[in-house]
């Protein structure tokens, strides 16, 4: 079983958003409702002022506070580590979005019940790439298997370094983020 | 990014539901130690502690979403025993029935209360340990959210328990002084109570302050947000204050007056704890801070 | 994990059958999120061309029971390569715009408007064009467009009527960029080999926000391999992002720099000389002029410390001839500048002392396709027209080179008060909002005793026409066969209808041949678009119906590095200019002060910059719903400021600014930001519609047009953007 994850090069991320409204799309969700955010991040003074762009969506955590405190069961982990939200047994207490340190987790008030990124699932277990990986223009993410050491991910893992976000955490993310 | 989830439904909730247990254990404390001619304070707060967590459970009931307008999901709400909800689903169905029960067999209500009068004690027992467990756990509840790291610590429990046992003391000081004009001088031995939790609230919350400032950026954001940010007039005024300094200053006056304090003053310090515990809660909830992830 | 090796490709082929229904058999269990997706819904897959800007990107539409779902990218397209940018994610959602024009529309009041028949419409034009045709003579009327896909057929029936004056965004955009490429080098358009590139300079061009996707995705690949971006930009835009290095300089100072870089290889002959040799004219002459021109008298120009310049002419060297400066777009080689065209020409020569024409990683000319043509003897030709616009394009006494067909679009509005035009086709085009100075546009349009639209929504120039005739979205109709998509090698692609039309809308080829009689030249639109189609894919051995089912067809024909050529009068890259030189203009690139300079003693003077954001294009985007909510989510509708200049006006973060021009006045809050260079402030464009018929839009910031006077450059016309003095005010309340 592989266990999926996204590497994220922040370092090629031009904020232009394609990511969001492509998931937008691909989950059919409104347009205040997405799984994913792009945030910037300023430093410096010129000559050496910078500015990076850094997309966020769920991390699909191996060790998912949202899962723990989820009274229902219905956020639960796939065997390819990837945490799902059960459409018919959330009740909306939003309890995992207060427990999502990453704040990864909206509710879809219409339906009643909390959503987020959910590595396009589906298509990924049918040998697709998930949406937002495949519309970046500048190929900022690569989607794969974390526990194949050569694949592309692994692979991009361990020559660039590239960590989770707040590994301090402890929630064990899959996604991987180079940083400038 | 939706910065908060929870709003003032929640933030109702646990002030109700540990308002609810606080008043339970002052009943159960007035039933068990004070002279006969001086138990309406114990009736008070028996009929007052088994609504206010049935209140408190409806509103936490409809700050539910899907689980409000399709019920059946209720079902799940145990399912998954790592998460303090369902604990406290657990609890709340427990405690609920006793603390009715409890209100029924002390002012001998129908004939059920006529039956539990004979177990009265094991009632209080079990009550006892479930409004415990009902107070301690609205603290566990935001306690073990590593989401915001303000929230995320284990003097949070101490604080909700304190802050409940005084405002569960004011609540049902407030119908006692209402039902029976009597019992101001038994209220004022109880004002001794109020001095107590009042003051090891203060305390509680001190640590909490402080410890935060040091503790994470994050909580420390929080806890600035309360003593200097946006947050500061509410923080000192309707909790400190209002909800803390004043009554406690009054409850020191009305035990060493014995009685002789007039009734508005003590209906309105109770008051004015009740309003403290309310806001309270509502400043931890709305001052939450996520971590810094980027 | 065999599935999983299932490559994207081989996928996408599978799922492009054309319009051909594909049942989604996908894979769902008790997991899957949503209780509807268990019932198998009918998908279906339709490759297409993207509408959302100009690129017309090809993209896969998918429809899930007959609506509009999501796009993936064509991966063999040559103009996006698979990939799908933001606003052509966001652009299909207005297929069901409420917005949106249902019939055709006379204007019977201020704003109001009376659904009427398509045959009433074309009757009234054709009748009040012949009139005005009668009465002021046929070049009174003139068409304003978006020049791409459909433009052989718009061109076709204005020069059926007699008319050449065919206007287009050039004169807001790139005509300078266009024109200097073109006396240069001889092709308008140059492209860049970026995938193989090892150091591309961009000179207030941001790919990143003004989006062609190919160029992203190559860049994103050149730049694990090693290449390197520097920007200089007056502030630190999407592309600085992931650049190495952001070079600030001062707004319009950009040709000294580009001088100074030139002076350096020169003068340490660090220049490619096999090439210049070999390859150019004029390199003494420029060279006997260079030497004025020193990092030195360039840091003074451009604030970029003399250092910076000399290591940048160094490092450029260095990479030659994979080393280019890119060929730039809207920014400062486009119409911002007085000194726009002198940039461009310098650009150009400075790829030259590169040596990095036709060579990998260069510069270099797209293969081209050749379509087929109506058969004359069926249909017959339209006649040539050979004068100058009246706007003076073409004209050997106003503007010689500015190409008849673009013209100068800003002109419009003085000719219509002059009583020189008096009848207006808009096609695909919204000048009242994409040109300088909106009340003068305004006075002018309306001046107009006839204006035909062919919106999709009521936008600010439908909103003053007096007919519409409403194109159908581009999601519901098929056009001309396209061959944009020719970039490393020959392609040919075609747009069609995804689902049918929503309202009572046409393709622009049939409202053109149905109105075409009404007007008197009937005779030559006897045609329907499927035989236009197939006439046009006739000697390339192509069915339509294969078009059709591929979306995207590559013909091969690959680029390869190799010897340069050039198109120009000389055969050889034209450092000096015989064009230029025989209008009495510096033949060589010198420098040339910009129109204006704001005051650096009075601390309320600021250039006004504008520039793109990737989610919006022009002035229809931002209202699109998904696309605005990524301006207000992340509030960058900001207007940039600098630090220190904010300070010393007592502006904060995020409070409100009042700006005012010699034509304009408007509010805007602050971004303060070490991003940008003090002497300017930085406007977001695609703000600003004033057009009361789009709700999400209608009164949502600001435009720089807003302030922009009507200016003409002396040589070619175009609006020079961002020639705006504005003073920056805290808005008192
Ligand atoms: S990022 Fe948040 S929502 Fe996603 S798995 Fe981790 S805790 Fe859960
Ligand atoms: S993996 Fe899928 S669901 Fe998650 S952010 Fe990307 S597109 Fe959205
Ligand atoms: S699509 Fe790519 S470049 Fe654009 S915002 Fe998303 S991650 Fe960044």
């Amino acid at each position: 079983m592989p266990r999926f994850g996204i590497a994220i090069d922040a370092t090629k991320c031009i904020g232009c958003h394609s990511c969001r409204v492509a998931c937008q799309n691909q989950n059919g969700l409104e347009f205040t409702e997405t799984f994913n955010w792009i945030k910037d991040k300023e430093r410096g003074k010129y000559p050496s002022y910078d500015k990076e762009y850094v997309p966020l969506q769920c991390n699909h955590c191996g060790n998912a506070p949202c899962e723990r405190v989820c009274p229902t069961g219905a956020t639960y982990t796939t065997p390819e580590g990837v945490v799902l939200v059960n459409k018919k047994t959330c009740v909306g207490c939003k309890y995992c979005m207060e427990a999502c340190p990453y704040k990864m987790r909206i509710i879809l008030h219409k339906a009643g019940i909390v959503v987020k990124c959910r590595l396009c699932i589906e298509m990924v277990r049918e040998g697709g790439t998930p949406a937002c990986v495949t519309t970046c223009p500048t190929q900022v993410r690569i989607f794969g298997d974390l526990d194949d050491p050569n694949s592309e991910i692994s692979r991009f893992i361990a020559e660039s370094g590239a960590e989770p976000l707040r590994k301090d955490l402890g929630t064990l993310p899959h996604i991987y983020y180079k940083r400038s | 990014m939706p910065e908060s989830a929870w709003g003032w439904l929640i933030v109702v909730y646990l002030f109700l539901a540990g308002s609810g247990s606080g008043a339970f254990l002052a009943a159960v404390y007035c039933d068990l130690l004070a002279p006969d001619w001086s138990k309406s304070l114990a009736r008070a707060g028996s009929l007052v502690s088994g609504p206010l967590v049935t209140i408190g459970t409806i509103c936490l009931v409809l700050d539910l979403e899907a689980g409000l307008w399709e019920p059946w999901r209720q079902i799940y709400l145990a399912k998954n025993l790592s998460s303090m909800i369902a604990w406290g689903v657990i609890i709340l169905s427990g405690f609920i029935p006793v603390a009715l029960l409890y209100a029924a067999a002390l002012n001998e209500i129908t004939f059920v209360g006529k039956i539990a009068r004979k177990y009265i004690r094991i009632i209080e027992y079990v009550g006892s340990a479930l409004a415990v467990a009902t107070a301690t756990y609205t603290g566990v509840l935001i306690a073990v959210v590593n989401g915001v790291p303000f929230w995320n610590t284990p003097v949070m429990p101490v604080l909700f328990l304190a802050s409940a046992i005084s405002t569960g003391l004011a609540a049902a000081m407030i119908v006692a002084a209402i039902i029976d004009a009597s019992t101001i001088k038994t209220l004022s031995n109880f004002a001794l109570g109020h001095v107590i939790f009042l003051a090891i609230e203060a305390l509680v919350l001190m640590l909490l302050v402080f410890m935060s400032l040091t503790r994470s950026t994050e909580a420390a954001i929080s806890a600035n947000m309360l003593i200097s940010g946006v947050l500061s007039p509410y923080f000192w005024v309707l909790v400190v204050l209002l909800g803390i300094l004043i009554p406690f200053i009054l409850s020191i006056v009305e035990y060493y007056e014995y009685g002789e304090m007039p009734k508005s003053l003590v209906i309105g310090s109770d008051l004015l704890v009740l309003m403290g515990g309310m806001s309270l809660r509502a400043l931890i909830i709305f001052s939450a801070s996520p971590p810094q992830i980027i | 994990m065999k599935k999983f090796g299932m490559t994207r490709r081989k996928f996408l082929a599978g799922a492009a059958v054309g319009s051909a229904s594909l049942v989604a058999s996908s894979y769902m269990s008790f997991d899957a999120w949503a209780a509807t997706d268990t019932v198998a819904e009918d998908v279906k897959v339709t490759p297409t061309l993207c509408d959302a800007c100009g690129n017309w990107c090809a993209i896969n539409v998918y429809t899930k029971g007959g609506r509009i779902w999501k796009a993936t990218g064509n991966p063999i397209a040559g103009l996006n390569k698979g990939k799908v940018c933001v606003k052509g994610h966001a652009m299909l959602h207005d297929v069901y715009n409420k917005d949106r024009i249902k019939t055709p529309l006379k204007r019977v009041g201020a704003n109001r408007f009376e659904p009427i028949t398509w045959e009433q419409a074309y009757r009234e034009i054709g009748s009040k064009l012949k009139d005005i045709i009668a009465r002021d003579g046929v070049q009174s009327v003139f068409l304003v467009q978006y020049p791409e896909g459909n433009e052989d057929l718009t061109n076709r029936f204005m020069n059926a009527l007699g008319s050449n004056n065919v206007f287009s965004h050039a004169s807001t955009c790139f005509l300078p960029r266009n024109i200097g490429w073109w006396l240069t080098t001889g092709a308008p358009k140059p492209e860049q080999d970026l995938e193989n590139s090892r150091h591309v300079v961009f000179i207030g061009r941001n790919p990143a926000a003004g989006l062609q996707l190919r160029m992203l995705v190559d860049m994103a690949k050149a730049k694990d391999k090693g290449a390197k971006y520097v920007v200089v930009d007056p502030r630190f835009s999407e592309m600085a992002a992931i650049g190495h290095q952001w070079i600030q300089i001062k707004p319009g100072t950009d040709l000294a720099l580009l001088l100074a870089l030139a002076n350096v290889m020169i003068k340490e002959n660090i220049y490619q000389k096999d090439f210049i040799e070999k390859y150019s004219v004029g390199f003494d002459e420029w060279a006997s002029k260079i030497d004025y021109y020193t990092p030195k008298w360039a840091s003074e120009k451009t604030t970029i410390p003399e250092k910076v310049i000399v290591k940048l002419a160094h490092d450029m060297a260095e990479a030659a001839p994979s080393s280019i400066i890119h060929r730039g777009y809207h920014g400062a080689m486009g119409t911002q500048y007085k000194n726009s065209l002198q940039l461009v020409r310098a650009a150009g020569c400075i790829n030259g002392l590169l040596g990095s024409y036709n060579q990998k990683g260069g510069m270099f000319n797209a293969p081209k396709v050749k379509l087929g043509k109506l058969a004359p003897e069926k249909y017959p030709g339209v006649p040539e027209l050979d004068m100058p616009m009246s706007d003076g394009s073409g004209d050997p006494d106003k503007y010689p080179i500015t190409p008849v067909g673009l013209g100068i679009t800003q002109a419009i509005p003085e000719l219509a008060l002059a009583g020189k035009l008096k009848a207006g086709f808009v096609y695909h085009n919204n000048p009242l909002r994409t040109c300088p100075n909106p009340a003068r546009m305004i006075e002018g349009y309306r001046k107009l005793d006839l204006l035909v639209s062919f919106d999709y929504v009521l936008s600010e120039t439908a909103s003053l026409a007096h007919y519409i005739l409403p194109e159908s979205y581009y999601l519901e109709r098929d056009d001309v066969v396209h061959t944009n998509h020719c970039y490393t090698s020959k392609q040919v692609a075609i747009r069609q209808a995804v689902i049918k039309p929503l309202y009572d809308t046409k393709p622009m080829v049939q409202i053109l041949t149905e109105l075409a009689p009404h007007c008197g030249v009937g005779e030559y639109f006897g045609f329907t678009l499927e035989e236009y189609n197939r006439a046009a894919l006739a000697p390339l051995n192509i069915s339509l119906e294969k078009m059709k089912k591929e979306g995207v067809i590559d013909l091969g024909g690959e680029w390869k590095p190799g010897e340069p050529k050039f198109s120009t009068p000389s055969g050889k890259l034209e450092i000096a200019s015989s064009i230029l030189q025989d209008l009495n203009l510096p033949a060589v690139p010198v420098w040339e002060e910009p129109l204006v300079s704001p005051n650096s003693k009075d601390p309320y003077e600021f250039r006004l910059i504008h520039g793109k954001q990737a989610h919006l294009t022009h002035a229809r985007s931002i209202n699109q719903k998904y696309l605005k909510e990524i301006t207000t989510l992340n509030d960058i509708a900001r207007v940039w400021i600098h630090p220190e200049r904010a300070k010393a006006l007592g502006i904060k973060d995020g409070e409100c600014m009042t700006i005012s021009s010699s034509v304009g006045k408007g509010r805007a809050r602050a971004k303060v930001t070490e991003g940008i260079h003090r002497d300017c402030v930085f406007l977001p464009s695609g703000y600003g519609v004033f057009a009361k018929n789009l709700e999400k839009a209608f009164g949502f910031g600001t435009s720089y047009n807003d302030f922009l006077p009507t200016y003409f450059d002396p040589v070619l016309g175009h609006v020079m953007a961002n020639e705006i003095i504005v003073r920056v005010e805290k808005t008192q309340s």
